[in-house]
């Protein structure tokens, strides 16, 4: 536990916050401007605000979120004799691999989090819904953070192996190009075993697009939260293999 | 404390060390020298585990030194390898705090590192806006916090001004007094040799000596020079039997024990030629140093 602490503590003035603060927020104020400037309606409440803003997110601007934290978390460990360090320690490399999983699965939570207040902020402003969201998108929300770790995973591992910051962001975007035709085409076979498509599948959970029938049944949840776990411990356990290989340079 | 066998890395195809064999003795200073891309570094990554050797076997304490065991090993064993490490983000206190979570170390640890390395004053600074020498202060605390049995370090002063060389110097004195055994690294023998109580030379990744430094004056014997009358013919004559050259208008022979040195003083006597002095060279450790790293074509 040790370990999965420490990282915490190098979340200290990271620009970390910055990504979890900033892009949900410009997804909220998209899908709110996108709406009051075609001067549509909100047809069905909530329910039409969710799509507005969640269904775009969850296509692009949340993988390459995601990517964007791995890069910043794995950064600093890039620097000067850190990597000597981090490995001179009497840490596994699993744990390694584990605590910085732990740190953007807390990010990643706290995005979705600050996606959900900014939601309800706008519903209530902007457009004077009444009451509050259903509680089944909280259920969703915890859906979607979980969909979030295998690309977490993945985007941590291919940014622990490069240097570079742009690199693993590059590849998060085409993964999440390849997730969107994946879902848009309907194989949903093949998307709930692609990091990135199991992802833009979770965020249309329950609004009826592509492949969604637009019910939240306990079939789909369970079916997408056994395929986020099982390839999240996939991937932590492929990466934590190649770290105990790897000659630090 | 640490003893390797046959330990090899290889790059491509291209050896960077190449059958070492390190014997470290506990509670010792030793000082790891050779000149830039000698494998220094390599060697104490692969004596961390943080390079996985080509061939050989490492064994630190008695157990042997692997990717599966080095867990248990590495909470002994405090490190500074190349540059030195902590988060620039935060401040000095914070990456200490970091170490002592990661290591489950007492606050009086801490404190205590902290205070050997002199930088109380500079704590709440960030490390960002630390200089070098403060940076390689902190390494060195987050190495010394666990209070290590064994302290790796490569050249910790590496870009120090005189005064942190020295101050690194008296430290490392300090800590193996306290019974740490030290392995520190330089490219300058004048840096370790006063502090390192065994040493070794490492060129091309091979080790070109390994004992204590009055062995390393004994292995080479420094220079004859003889001041004659004819120093021209003197030269000629000894040139013979021995390595002789001119040296102004010295003669200087290479490689003579005290035997053949009379030999060389009667022969000339035996030719006519008046003898001035005969002398030994005064040579420096220094000096040793760069003859044996030359000599093997470096
Ligand atoms: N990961 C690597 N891949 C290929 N070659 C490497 C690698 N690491 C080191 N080398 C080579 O191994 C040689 C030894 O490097 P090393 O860093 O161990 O030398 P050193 O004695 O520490 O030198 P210095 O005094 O400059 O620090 C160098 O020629 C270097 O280029
Ligand atoms: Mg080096």
């Amino acid at each position: 536990m040790g370990s999965v602490r420490a990282e915490f503590l190098k979340l200290k003035r990271s620009l970390s916050w910055a990504v979890v603060v900033l892009l949900p927020l410009m997804a909220v104020t998209t899908g709110v401007v996108n709406t009051v400037v075609s001067d549509q309606q909100l047809g069905n409440g909530w329910h039409t605000l969710w799509l507005r803003v969640v269904v775009f997110y969850g296509l692009f601007p949340l993988a390459l979120g995601v990517a964007a934290l791995a890069s910043l978390v794995w950064r600093v460990e890039h620097r000067g004799g850190n990597w000597n360090a981090l490995m001179g320690r009497p840490v596994s490399s699993a744990q390694v691999v584990i605590a910085k999983l732990a740190v953007l699965a807390a990010l990643a939570a706290a995005m979705q989090t600050v996606l959900l207040a900014g939601l309800v902020v706008a519903g209530k402003l902007v457009f004077a819904l009444p009451g509050i969201p259903p509680a089944r998108y909280l259920l969703v929300s915890v859906v979607i953070v979980l969909a979030c770790l295998p690309v977490a995973a993945l985007q941590s591992g291919l940014s622990m192996l490069m240097r570079s910051f742009a690199a693993p962001v590059a590849v998060a975007l085409l993964g999440a190009v390849g997730g969107v035709l994946l879902v848009v085409t309907r194989v949903e076979g093949v998307a709930m075993v692609v990091p990135y498509g199991l992802l833009g599948r979770a965020t249309q959970l329950g609004t009826g697009m592509f492949v969604d029938s637009g019910a939240v049944t306990t079939g789909v949840v369970a079916a997408l939260v056994a395929a986020a776990l099982g390839l999240t411990a996939a991937v932590v356990a492929g990466t934590a293999t190649v770290l105990d290989r790897l000659d630090i340079r | 404390m640490i003893i390797t066998h046959d330990l090899g890395k290889t790059y491509g195809n291209r050896a960077v060390v190449d059958g070492l064999d390190l014997r470290v003795p506990e509670g010792c200073v030793y000082g790891f020298l050779g000149p830039n891309g000698s494998g220094k570094s390599t060697t104490m990554k692969m004596l961390l585990s943080l390079v996985r050797p080509t061939s050989g076997e490492i064994h630190i304490m008695g157990r042997p030194m692997r990717r599966s065991t080095r867990r248990e090993l590495l909470g002994h064993i405090g490190s500074l390898i190349e540059s030195p490490p902590a988060y620039g983000h935060l401040t000095g206190r914070e990456n200490m705090r970091l170490v002592q979570r990661l290591l489950d170390l007492t606050d009086n640890q801490v404190t205590q590192a902290v205070r050997t390395v002199r930088l109380r004053d500079h704590l709440e600074k960030k490390v960002r806006d630390y200089s070098l020498g403060m940076k390689q202060r902190l390494g060195l605390a987050m190495a010394l916090a666990r209070e290590p049995r064994l302290l790796i370090l490569d050249e910790p002063t590496n870009g120090l001004d005189p005064a942190g060389i020295e101050e690194i110097r008296r430290l490392l004195t300090k800590v193996a007094d306290d019974g740490t055994t030290v392995m520190v690294s330089s490219h300058l023998l004048g840096e370790i040799d006063r502090t390192a109580t065994v040493l070794g030379i490492l060129g091309n990744g091979r080790m070109l000596f390994q004992g204590t430094r009055d062995e390393l004056f004994a292995r080479s014997v420094p220079d004859v020079l003889v001041d004659t009358s004819e120093p021209q013919r003197a030269a000629a004559l000894t040139a013979r039997w021995h390595t002789s050259r001119l040296d102004g208008a010295t003669v200087r022979l290479s490689g003579l024990d005290d035997k053949a040195t009379a030999g060389v003083v009667s022969l000339l006597v035996h030719e006519d030629i008046e003898i001035h002095g005969v002398r030994r060279d005064s040579q420096s450790l220094e000096d040793v140093f760069m003859d044996l790293t030359e000599e093997r074509g470096l």
